[in-house]
């Protein structure tokens, strides 16, 4: 693999230094990112095969404004997450909760908001299967994609309460928390790709 | 350097590529109402976003800090997304195809 | 800095006590890779005998089998099996092959139980993901079996699932309704289970060496198991979403694979704007990476077997290693090969042709450094090395038939006939499944502190080694000869003079499968009766032989890590043990054969 594997021996403890000097849990949270972002690239390279794939593919969104929200919720979830795992790292045991739990409450307004966007879409007469608009692969795809993502963005929301009242406890610890984070930037990253691709490159003109 | 100081210039980071990431989302709406066809636009807001995740990647989730872990990331993961992209002749195709099409 | 080892002191647990946490929901690696190696067993025995049913039809159209219809409730009218009913056994024949054998025996069993011990842990990182891991995968198996007695019956669209057929439901044959969505869902649950193993095995290796296992110090067992999950990682996860939007398409609605205007049975189906290809390709995406998740352990164990018995080191180490991963990387871009006949672009054509044919380059590597140093090595012969060299000969064989699949013009001809049935039986399956005998063999006194009979085994050899040239190699000329795949009968006339080789095949088969009994009498006897094996019955030299007991105990390596001093085929040299040095032992030893 890379030449730091090479170094044998040399330190005091009683196995080789991890790989990278990142420990199993977070090579762990690093090779599902790897997975996932893999899972949902299929996602995606499936939607574009389609789209190309069939001309009337429809141009549904109007507004941009409950996007944009939940654009800014995200990407501002985030960064409440860095202060509690920087908080975390300062020993600093409330306020890493404080910012956990904040950033989780935003991940909950992120769902809820999508859930709203997803209703309006339904009473529009938008179904897996069929639209008012044009090909029916529509809602299939957007569905499908956008609740992918939202299946990872509750289940963050749950990891994060978790994980942040058992930090609070001290069954986890600062680590922890910043391998979460990991996971819950990586749900930001991914929203990033599936904002223009699925979102704006729909949008009526 | 104290715990403090790290702190409190590390948070100053954070908050300039959080601004950073704000804004080039920002443009990615822009690019949405620009009058371009559909893969000029695509190609645009590709750009965008793998600027997006590559500050996320980097500062957000401190792969600039573990050079080793950048490039084991970066290589396998775009290795294989590249390999997912043999597809694509295929899906063209298919849209001047009639029976495809309905 | 950080104590390495005080972060990665995440496997410890204690001994269990209780006959559940002991046997069924274990957490111990040994445990779970003996109950996968169990699974594998299963699996192997059913797919085997849906294989012998297809074989007699094939030989014998109306030979009653006793007791077909207990299978299928319309399949076998007579106890003659219908040409639906022939293909659902198909499918079920290569789905419990690919995925709960040839995956799971030399991967998840092997790997669980050796890569741990191979690199000086205790145990892997995530003890809990492991376990799941195994139950994830033994209740896939569960619910793939179940669809024998749901509905009609099994799915009947090989194990590849292509679309339209599978995307269509119950109307385009037997099966396609139920049968489709639990082979979808069960796939699905086996890629969740292997991600997970795939996530123990990579950080075992990457994070959990004992002092001194540096990377170029692991075995290449070690080697192919970790180059294998990483390969295991990305491929599933492009299988599981496919299944998910498969199983979308069944119970949902959509048309992610269904194209508009389908007509059949006169009726024009409710689908539209989906897809076909793109099934083969989500599906190939992984499909081709799982050719090598199936033989690249196989080529790491028939390595780390062959260098024990020739008691000397391979000619080039790190070549081997380096060729393992180019095969890897290479697998991910070949994977339209699969697509010749499907009418895919051109372009594509010739962008998957050329790395095909470059593909072909570590495999003859790897089998001209194998060849390379067995020349003039005294090679001691025993079950598990016959069955290593039984491996390689298999796979040049079996290999040497993809050169004329790697190109379209050729392949466009014998795609859909018995030559690719034979060329990847040969290549993938039976090379595999030697794999697979000489860990058996090899590890077997490790796993159970008995050996196992030695003059069984090379019956058992024997009978393979020939069988299965005499089943797969005919294979090859009834595809020249324009035998198409799939048929349950061969009634055109230009068949009809196919049909004696066909019966011989069916004769071989019925042999050589009787012959595994062999194996399982083996097995079950040594198991119980069998000689007492010594700490290290091979004068091995790597980690898994330097364990305090036979088997190895809860911990692997009792009150204390093993430190690893040299690398792990020291063999050929002279020490206080006679010809090798353990990798554990601090002894220094002149080496007579220098790696590179």
């Amino acid at each position: 693999m890379s030449q730091a594997g090479m170094t044998a021996g040399g330190h005091a403890g009683l196995m080789e230094r991890p790989m990278f000097s990142v420990p199993a849990k977070k090579m762990a949270m690093w090779l599902f990112i790897i997975a996932d972002t893999t899972t949902f690239a299929a996602c995606l390279v499936a939607y574009g095969f389609i789209r190309n794939a069939n001309p009337n593919w429809p141009r549904p969104f109007h507004s941009i404004t409950n996007l944009a929200l939940m654009t800014f919720i995200l990407l501002t979830s985030s960064l409440t997450m860095l202060m509690g795992v920087r908080a975390a790292k300062a020993g600093d045991k409330s306020g890493a909760l404080r910012w956990t739990l904040a950033t989780a409450a935003l991940g909950i307004m992120f769902a809820l908001l999508h859930l709203r966007e997803w209703m309006t879409l339904i009473h529009e007469g938008m179904r897996l299967f069929k639209n008012p608009w044009g090909t029916g692969q529509f809602g299939a795809a957007f569905y499908s994609i956008t609740g992918l993502h939202l299946t990872h963005v509750t289940g963050g929301v749950i990891a994060l309460v978790a994980v942040g009242l058992r930090y609070k406890a001290g069954r986890y610890n600062a680590d922890d928390l910043e391998i979460l984070g990991l996971y819950w930037h990586f749900v930001d990253l991914v929203w990033m790709f599936v904002v223009p691709l699925v979102y704006l490159l729909n949008l009526a003109h | 350097m104290t715990t403090e100081t790290q702190k409190s210039g590390g948070m100053k980071k954070d908050l300039v590529v959080y601004l950073c990431l704000l804004a080039l989302a920002a443009i990615q709406f822009v690019i949405a109402y620009q009058s371009i066809d559909a893969s000029q636009m695509l190609v645009r807001m590709l750009i965008v976003a793998i600027v997006e995740a590559a500050l996320a990647l980097l500062f957000f989730m401190h792969l600039a800090e573990n050079r080793g872990l950048l490039w084991f990331v970066v290589v396998f993961t775009v290795s294989v997304l590249l390999t997912m992209q043999y597809g694509w002749t295929d899906a063209f195709r298919l849209s001047a195809g009639a029976p495809w099409a309905k | 800095m950080h104590d390495a080892s005080a972060h990665n002191q995440v496997a410890h647990h204690a001994p269990p006590t209780s006959f559940i946490r002991k046997h069924v929901f274990s957490l111990d690696h040994k445990v779970i890779g003996k109950q996968y190696y169990g699974l594998a067993l299963v699996a192997v025995l059913v797919g085997m005998a849906l294989s012998w049913l297809m074989r007699i039809h094939l030989g014998w159209t109306n030979f009653a089998i006793p007791g077909l219809h207990l299978l299928s409730k319309n399949g076998a009218p007579g106890n003659v099996m219908t040409p639906e009913f022939y293909l659902q056994l198909m499918t079920m024949h290569a789905t419990i092959m690919v995925f709960f054998v040839l995956t799971t025996a030399p991967f998840a069993a092997f790997g669980n139980y050796f890569l741990p011990i191979q690199v000086g842990a205790e145990d892997m990182p995530f003890p809990h993901f492991n376990m799941m891991s195994f139950w994830v995968t033994f209740v896939a198996f569960l619910v793939l079996v179940s669809s024998f007695f749901v509905g009609q019956g099994p799915t009947l669209g090989g194990w590849t699932q292509y679309a339209p057929l599978s995307a269509l439901g119950e109307v385009t044959g037997p099966g396609q309704g139920s049968g489709v969505v639990l082979w979808a869902i069960s796939i699905a649950m086996f890629c969740v289970g292997q991600l997970l193993g795939s996530l123990n095995f990579i950080t075992t290796t990457l994070d959990m060496r004992t002092r001194g296992m540096s990377l170029w110090r692991l075995p290449l067992s070690s080697w192919s198991w970790f180059i294998t999950s990483c390969m295991g990682l990305t491929a599933f996860a492009v299988l599981m979403p496919a299944c998910i939007l498969l199983i979308l398409d069944h119970v949902a609605g959509t048309s992610f694979f269904a194209p508009g205007g389908s007509v059949i049975n006169d009726q024009v189906q409710p689908h539209s704007g989906g897809s076909t290809l793109l099934w083969q390709h989500l599906f190939w995406f992984f499909g081709h990476p799982e050719v090598y998740i199936a033989i690249v352990p196989g080529m790491g164990i028939v390595s780390h077997v062959l260098v024990t018995n020739m008691r000397k080191p391979m000619l080039s180490h790190r070549v081997l290693v380096y060729s393992f991963g180019a095969l890897a990387v290479l697998s991910y871009m070949v994977y339209g090969h699969h697509m010749f006949v499907s009418g895919m672009n051109p372009v594509s054509s010739l962008a998957f042709s050329f790395p095909t044919l470059i593909i072909t380059i570590p495999s003859t590597v790897i089998v001209l450094i194998w060849l390379g140093s067995l020349y003039g090595a005294k090679l001691r012969i025993n079950a598990a090395s016959l069955f290593s060299l039984g491996f390689i000969s298999m796979f040049i064989a079996g290999g040497v038939s993809g050169f004329f699949l790697a190109q379209p013009s050729t392949d466009i001809m014998l795609h859909a006939t018995y030559f690719v049935v034979g060329h990847f039986h040969m290549v993938m399956g039976v090379a595999a499944m030697f794999g697979i005998f000489a860990g058996t063999y090899f590890w077997f006194p490790k796993m159970f502190g008995r050996m196992m009979n030695e003059t069984l085994g090379r019956i058992h050899f024997w009978f393979s080694f020939v069988g299965a040239y005499a089943i797969f190699m005919p294979f090859h000329y009834l595809g020249m000869a324009g035998n198409v795949r799939r048929y349950q009968a061969f009634t055109p006339d230009y068949m009809q003079p196919l049909v004696p080789l066909h019966q011989f095949i069916t004769i071989a088969a019925l042999v050589t499968g009787v012959a595994q009994l062999v194996f399982l009498y083996n097995l079950f006897h040594s198991r119980f009766w069998g000689k007492p094996a010594s700490d290290n019955p091979w004068q091995a030299t790597s980690l898994e032989w330097s364990t305090p007991t036979t088997p190895p105990p809860h911990n692997n390596f009792g009150d204390k890590l093993p430190e690893v001093y040299h690398d792990p085929y020291q063999y050929g040299v002279e020490s206080s043990l006679g010809d090798y040095v353990m990798q554990a032992s601090p002894e220094q030893v002149k080496t007579v054969h220098d790696e590179a």
